[in-house]
Formats: C-alpha cells, structure tokens, sequence
C-alpha cells in the first residue's frame, strides 16, 4: 500500500490512467493504475513513506505501472520501470544506471517450487509455500510484473500463476493470493477463500488481500506485504472473526483503521474451473458495525462457507458416477453450476456502500 | 528462364532456419535472464529505502507521541 504522499509521477501524461481492466487495450505498453498501494505502515507527510494494505484503483493511491506483455519485458514497459524508481529514489538515475551498466549483476537464485509430500502435514506444507512466496521477495519496483484480473475465470488465473513460477519474480499481495490457490490446489481438506481489507490512514483509504485458509476448523492465511504480520498467519486460529481481528490489531500497529473487510467464498480446488473467483461474498462495514458484531457476521459467514462447500461436495460425489469422459466434461460444468447457484449476491451488511 | 540464369537466382529465403530459431530463443532467456538479474537488484535496494523510510516514520511518530 502506497502512502498518501508518495511521490507523484506528474511527469507521466503520456501514460494512461485507468481505473478498471485492462484487456482491451490495444497498446503494448503498460497501463497506468491508480493503486492504494502496500509500503510502509503509514506515510509521512514529506518523504513518501508508504502504508501497508494493497490492491488496486482506489483513493489515496499512487500510480503503479502493470506489465501486460509478457517475458521479456518489452521495451516501453522496462523503460517506464526505471524512469519510475528514478522519480522515487533519493539517488535518482545514478542509482538506476549503476544497476542498469553494472558488467555483472549477481543472479537471484531460482526458488524451487514447493512439492507436496503425503508425510507434510497441511501447517508445513502452508509454511513451505509461503516461504517460497518469501523467496520471490516482495515487488518493491513500483511495476507490478504480472497482469492480475480478479474477474478472469479461475482457469485463467491459474495459467497467470504458472507463469509466476516459470518468471521466478517479486510479487505483490493480489499476485501472491492467485500463486497462493495454485500451489494449494489439489490439497483438499484445505479451503481457501480471499480476504479483502479496506483500511484507512491519514485521511486515505489502502487496501490489501491475503489469502484466507481454513482446515481441521481452523483458520489461517497465506500472502505476501510490505509488513510482516499483514501476510501469513498460522492455521491457528479458531473462527474467521479471531483471524480478521489478528489482522485488525496488526493494522493499529501501523495506525491504520479497518474500514471494510470483504471475505470470498471458498476457490474451487478445479484448476479448469470457468468461473471466476467470488471475492466479495460478505462485505462488512468495520466503521459501522461493533467489534462483536463483526465477529458475530464473520462466523455465521464461515459456517455458511462450511455448509455450502459439503453441499457441493455431496453433488459433486454424485457427478463422479458418471463414465470417466462425462465426468471430466461434467466435473468442470457441473462445478461452475454448483458454484454460481450457491452464490447468492453478496451480503451487504449495514448498507455497505 | 534458362537454368544458368536460375543458378544465378539469389535465394529469397526468409524463413528463420531452425539454428536462427535457436539463435533467437537463446538471445531471448538470456535478455529474461539479464532483466531478472536488473530487476532483483534494483528491489533490493527498492526494499531498503521502504525500510528506511518506514524506520523513520516510526521514529517520528514516536517522537510526536512523545
């Protein structure tokens, strides 16, 4: 999450803004986004220190730039990168062009993709994933090297989490929810499911997503920020509203109020599947809602998750008496029908804006 | 045209052959290669002035607290 004060690229004019998907541009160069943005636990007023909590086209944001074109990074999109850290840096272009003419540059080794093995427990198995997320390093670059759209069919994103693995680079916290199903898929007695957070600091609003899991009846999370304690929590947690309220306190360490929080539904373990991922299920609104209520929302909501997943586990044992060619066909159909009847719209608690 | 002529033809061939192929996808991983190596260094030092950053803003809000 950026803070309200980081420096601001006005000398980007030639850069689009926008605020919403970016699929259909028909330029190879990268697209602008206004981004509330994860930095620092909160910004001072001069220097451009940053926040934690980031996402995507809010207020109180910096601009960030997004790479849609792949490996390599074309031409505009790099350049644009350095011009970026150069704007940001204390030392400027000096310190763009020592790295950029460096003869040699150290190479950053290639983490190795965690594998599961039937002796990992679900809590090791989380918390090798997660270092390998540490591994790829928080992406501090002010480009965001991979395109994240949250309404693409999982299926989709599931390919974009590859790349991730195949690229080996820095991630930011939307990335390392996407990466976070990837390497969990498969392991089902793991349900995973986004968390969203809309905080605010200093008069601006930041957000930022991990990745909600839950096992065994206990609640943990995967993810990657600027902060710590914004990222992994362990499987330790008994009910969703102690694991949002683990993230609400580590927020008033940073000074940071919790607005709103926007739990998903639980993600599919079909990496085929269509649809897209449902990240706002139950959007509460911490500023109007009690301390309690809100643990009281957020544990109806988990039970819900609960119920609702052995509903579709129920359907989808029947599906599987099907010839093995149907069910491949009706496993994906079936899934993505199962899913969207069970999503109902989502669950605006006390007018939700 | 008569075959002597033809002999004489240059070849417009502008298919890639497969060693150009193999030129090219070459250059290609070690330009990623070379830009990963960039872009780890320049978040490392991304990533110091973060802290930085953070560590004295902290300072100073603690100072202000005070």
């Amino acid at each position: 999450m950026t803070g309200p004060t980081s420096p601001s690229r006005t000398g980007t004019s030639s850069a689009k803004l926008s605020r919403h998907g970016r699929s259909k541009s028909t330029s190879a160069h990268c697209l602008l986004r206004c981004a509330a943005r994860e930095e620092s636990a909160a910004s001072s007023p001069n220097n451009g220190a940053r926040s934690p909590g980031e996402e995507e086209e809010k207020d109180g944001g910096v601009l960030f730039y997004v790479n849609r074109t792949g490996f390599p990074i074309e031409g505009v999109t790099w350049e644009r990168m350095w011009s970026h850290v150069a704007v940001v840096h204390p030392e400027g272009q000096e310190m763009a062009d020592r790295i950029r003419n460096a003869a040699y540059l150290p190479k950053h080794h290639v983490p190795s993709v965690p594998t599961f093995k039937p002796s990992m427990s679900v809590p090791d198995w989380l918390v090798s994933i997660q270092n390998y997320m540490k591994a790829l390093q928080y992406n501090h670059t002010g480009t965001q090297f991979f395109e994240v759209k949250k309404s693409r069919p999982l299926s989709g994103l599931m390919e974009t989490a590859r790349e991730m693995i195949r690229e080996s680079l820095p991630i930011k916290c939307l990335e390392a929810v996407i990466l976070g199903i990837y390497l969990t898929n498969g392991l089902t007695s793991l349900e995973r499911f986004p968390i969203s957070f809309k905080t605010q600091f200093s008069g601006h609003c930041f957000h930022h997503v991990v990745l909600g899991v839950y096992c065994n009846g206990r609640y943990g999370s995967l993810g990657m920020s600027r902060r710590p304690d914004l990222m992994d929590k362990p499987l330790a947690h008994r009910t969703l509203g102690e694991l949002v309220a683990e993230f609400e306190s580590s927020y008033k360490r940073y000074q940071h109020t919790l607005k709103k929080v926007k739990i998903g539904l639980y993600v599919p373990h079909d990496p085929h599947v269509f649809q897209p991922i449902e990240w706002k299920h139950l959007v509460l609104n911490a500023a109007r809602l009690g301390a309690q209520e809100m643990r009281k929302e957020l544990e109806k909501h988990g039970r819900d998750m609960r119920m609702k997943f052995a509903a579709v586990t129920h359907t989808h044992t029947r599906t599987q008496r099907h010839t093995h060619r149907d069910t491949q066909r009706h496993t994906h159909k079936n899934t993505d029908r199962l899913w969207r009847n069970l999503c109902c719209s989502p669950k605006n608690v006390d007018q939700f804006i | 045209m008569e075959p002597a002529c033809r002999k004489d033809k240059p070849k417009l061939n502008s298919t890639p052959t497969r060693g150009d192929r193999a030129r090219q996808k070459s250059a290609q991983q070690e330009h990623k290669q070379r830009q990963r190596a960039e872009i780890y260094a320049l978040n490392k030092v991304m990533t110091e002035l973060e802290q930085q950053q953070f560590e004295s803003f902290c300072k100073q809000m603690q100072s202000q607290g005070e």
